[in-house]
């Protein structure tokens, strides 16, 4: 046990060497820090708990996609029914459940429209080979047709729906890409948001909640100008079938609402762009915006088709704006006018570039830190860690003597070099709760030394020669050393998976702490014991 | 022999009748762990909005110094009669930018299951916070918010789910462990023991209403980890005087392996509480709970190796002879 090879002796001194080396960039300046190579850069990652900022999770509203997707594709059916050249005639077409049932007049009809639906069924990724289709559709009776969205066409749409929010959120809480935000999809239906520093959190949480679905609407004038349609349409939400109900947006300065045209090809997809810029007539302001090709040809079609009605502008369900249409807009460029000032034009803007988020968001989880907060955390931590390091040292120096004493407490802060060299390595992030577990590793990590010891002393007692009792006392002290940590280690393990954020950082600032302990304990102070009895070969332990 | 350790704390060899007082620890550990029971059914813990879903903000005054009583009328008037308003402490040494102290005051409000409008769901806790933070700037003038968290009611039953679960599996494990390691009879008695940890740490959080959250939980787990270094380092002697002492009978050798391990079993708790109060002291509000908890399980870690899973070892009747299952590591 306390024969070292040559190289063995390089590798330990090798390895503690490297550990402060690592260590070295936390207590370095910025700057300082700046001039070192690679990973001699790096310092610990703090938590958001300790540098301040913003925690969300947030939840995307998954079902109402998947509603979404099976109005479009009754849609999409009905579209087929039409346009086949033998068309077969329907009874009703609708959304049944969590897939959509066609009766058909006849069995005849049923059997012209199953093809014509098994032909909407498309591969859901055609770039790769065996992808499942979108669609399954069975027969269930002469006349009935079901036609379900296959699983993996929704595990398909949830994904995307996750992946484009991700992008939208992105591009609208940090447009200028430096804010080091963390974004990333968290189980099944959530986003992890992540803003570090101190920001303005209800700005941010105003650009989250909006979703921004820009759609151009044609209003029924028959129907928005009928007293009673308007107010059947107000009081119950019932309009004509094929038309919708909107309310004016506060903003606008009108009141009310209008029925207008449910579908629509010009949405917030079309946008090219948009900026705002000063009203040309007022004092208010304005968005610009300027289609595509493929939206200004649809918009221009739109427009010279319906000269003298009016169009509904509409965001988030509340019409923004309801021009009439003078003449055929064909340039595919426009603005929107709707009692914008400059700042909520400027927003808007922002938020009409960034794209509509696909889903609602609502945050189920926040966690705010101003920095002020984190940095006194940090710096009571830093505090307790040395009355704690320094109340230990002495304890050990009291029970084991000089030596002994101070072979204890090389390895410990060897231990606590090692523990931060492995935070920085890793990029691991320091969490208030990590910080106590180093500070409980600080009292943890002499146990090693102190089973040793003991066992020693014990040895010693029992008559056997200083290096028979070292030699015996640490191959002793082996099973219950290893023992013991790892069933902490377990602890520690277990506290990872299945704990979440700060607690997530404890375990693994704990989990460090039990195997540099273990390395400190067992094969450091083994090698400085062991120095030590060569170079004085003592006849009687100091113990 | 040249000794120049300033104190010897303890004999060398210790012979304190441990096993003899197994009757009166049993007695005083069943009463304790029924006491937890009866605490935690009747009185209940005091959950932190981890588990139970709601909304916590710090404020700090800017100008004025801040007035309770205000506070609270302000909340009621909102509708929120519930909320609880109190004084925190701080991280030690925390000062404001002009270098008055910090004395801020924490505001909860619990889950809201619907807004203002009457829409349930997860949005209600986002609109109550907005309220709250709108209405108490026109109640109590300008303020700052050092601290916000909100949780809602699903992701709160997502994190009770996990808190049980993680507690609940580190056991499991454990006793996996052990058993490969030792006889059932040490996996039984220190999964018993730790047990009987969580337990009583579960009755202590009840009594005194300290706050039960997820670092609560951090810490159980933690507790279970200390105790159980500490069980395994008393059965690893056990093992080995077992083979050691083979005509003793099995009470004499849990004693002297106890006594043997007493030095260490002492000096090591007596390390981790120096780390844990200075923590508990300097630490603020925010880690109280938890370093409260570590010191108590400390003590109760170590009370349970000694008295309850040794004394089980003889109660669960562990065979001599066929006790040196498991193969010894020799590093």
């Amino acid at each position: 046990m306390l024969f070292f090879s040559r190289s063995k002796i390089f590798m330990i001194f090798g390895a503690v060497f490297l550990g402060l080396l690592l260590a070295i960039p936390n207590v370095l300046s910025e700057e300082q820090r700046e001039n070192m190579p690679g990973a001699f850069s790096r310092s610990i990652n703090l938590g958001l708990d300790l540098q301040g900022g913003a925690h969300m999770l947030l939840e995307v509203d998954l079902s109402s996609i998947l509603s979404q997707a099976l109005v479009n594709e009754r849609t999409g059916i009905n579209d087929a029914f039409r346009r086949a050249d033998d068309r077969p005639r329907t009874e009703f077409v609708r959304v049944d459940g969590n897939s959509i049932l066609a009766r058909m007049r006849s069995k005849e009809d049923a059997d012209k429209a199953l093809p014509l639906l098994q032909g909407l069924s498309q591969p859901i990724d055609p770039s790769q080979f065996g992808s499942s289709n979108t669609t399954k559709v069975s027969r269930e009776s002469d006349r009935n047709l079901r036609v379900m969205i296959t699983d993996e066409n929704i595990e398909f749409i949830r994904k995307q729906t996750i992946e484009k929010s991700i992008g939208v959120l992105r591009r609208r809480i940090d447009p200028n890409g430096n804010l080091e935000l963390t974004l990333a999809p968290e189980g099944d239906k959530r986003i992890l948001l992540q803003v570090p520093g101190a920001q303005n959190i209800d700005d941010i949480k105003d650009r989250i909640n909006k979703s921004a679905n820009l759609s151009f609407h044609l209003v029924n004038e028959k129907d928005s100008t009928n007293e009673q349609a308007m107010s059947v349409a107000y009081e119950t939400g019932r309009v004509a079938a094929g038309d919708t109900y909107f309310p004016f947006a506060e903003a606008s300065g009108r009141r009310g609402g209008l029925i207008v045209t449910e579908r629509t090809r010009i949405t917030g997809d079309c946008l090219k762009n948009s900026s705002a810029g000063p009203h040309p007539e007022s004092s208010g302001a304005i968005v610009n915006f300027s289609f595509n090709v493929a939206c200004a040809t649809e918009f221009g079609r739109m427009t010279a088709r319906n000269i003298n009605k009016r169009f509904a502008v509409v965001l988030d369900k509340e019409i923004v704006t309801a021009p009439n249409i003078r003449s055929a807009i064909t340039g595919g460029s426009g603005y929107i006018e709707g009692g914008f000032t400059m700042e909520s034009a400027r927003d808007l803007s922002l938020l009409l570039n960034a794209g509509a988020l696909p889903a609602k968001l609502t945050i189920v989880e926040e966690r705010t830190v101003d920095p002020s907060l984190g940095a006194d955390s940090i710096r009571a931590g830093k505090v307790a860690s040395g009355i704690g390091l320094l109340g230990v040292a002495i304890f050990m120096w009291l029970s084991y003597g000089l030596r002994f004493g101070t072979i204890a407490n090389l390895a410990l802060s060897t231990n606590i070099i090692l523990i931060a060299a492995a935070l920085s390595l890793f990029g691991s992030t320091l969490t208030l709760p990590g910080i106590a577990g180093i500070i409980l590793t600080i009292g943890m990590a002499v146990d090693a030394n102190v089973l040793i010891f003991e066992r020693i002393r014990e040895e010693t007692y029992n008559g056997k020669t200083p290096i028979n009792a070292i030699e015996t006392g640490y191959k002793l002290s082996m099973a219950p050393i290893l023992d013991a940590n790892i069933t902490t280690m377990i602890a520690a393990i277990t506290l990872y998976f299945v704990g979440s954020g700060p607690v997530r950082g404890f375990a693994v600032t704990l989990a460090i702490g039990i195997v540099m302990s273990v390395f400190t304990a067992v094969i450091f102070a083994r090698l400085l014991t062991a120095t030590w009895l060569r170079g004085k070969r003592p006849k009687t332990l100091p113990i | 022999m040249k000794d120049i350790s300033l104190v010897r704390i303890l004999p060398q060899e210790p012979r304190v009748p441990f096993i003899k007082l197994r009757v009166i620890a049993a007695i005083l550990s069943v009463i304790a762990v029924i006491a937890s029971a009866v605490l935690f059914s009747t009185k209940g813990l005091n959950y932190g909005i981890d588990f139970t879903g709601g909304t916590v903000i710090e404020i700090g005054s800017v100008t004025q110094e801040l007035d309770d009583a205000e506070i609270r009328s302000a909340l009621k008037e909102m509708g929120y009669a519930s909320a609880t308003v109190q004084g925190i402490q701080p991280p030690e040494g925390s000062k404001t930018k002009e270098g008055v102290p910090i004395e801020n005051r924490l505001i909860r409000i619990g889950l809201q299951l619907q807004d203002e409008s009457g829409e349930e769901g997860q949005g209600a806790q986002q609109a109550a916070l907005i309220k709250v933070k709108t209405e108490l700037t026109t109640r109590i003038g300008d303020y700052f918010v050092r601290n916000t968290e909100v949780v809602g009611s699903q992701v709160s039953g997502e994190l009770r789910k996990k808190g049980l679960m993680s507690v609940g599996l580190a056991l499991f494990f454990v006793l996996a462990y052990i058993w490969f390691r030792f006889e059932w009879q040490f996996g039984m008695g220190a999964v018993l023991a730790l047990a009987h940890d969580v337990v009583l740490t579960i009755g202590v959080f009840s009594l005194t209403g300290i706050e039960f959250n997820l670092t609560i939980i951090a810490a159980i787990l933690t507790i279970v980890g200390y105790s159980l270094n500490d069980t395994v380092i008393v059965y690893d002697r056990i093992r080995e005087n077992l083979r050691k002492f083979k005509r003793k009978p099995l009470g004499e050798v849990l004693n002297i392996s106890i006594n043997d391990t007493l030095s260490r079993t002492i000096l090591t708790s007596v390390t981790t509480l120096l780390a844990l109060v200075a923590l508990y002291v300097l630490g603020g509000s925010a880690l109280k709970g938890f370093s409260f908890a570590m010191i108590w399980g400390v003590f109760v870690g170590t009370y349970s190796s000694i008295f309850v899973a040794s004394p089980l070892l003889m109660a669960l009747k562990l065979k001599r002879g066929a006790n040196t299952g498991g193969e010894r590591a020799d590093a």
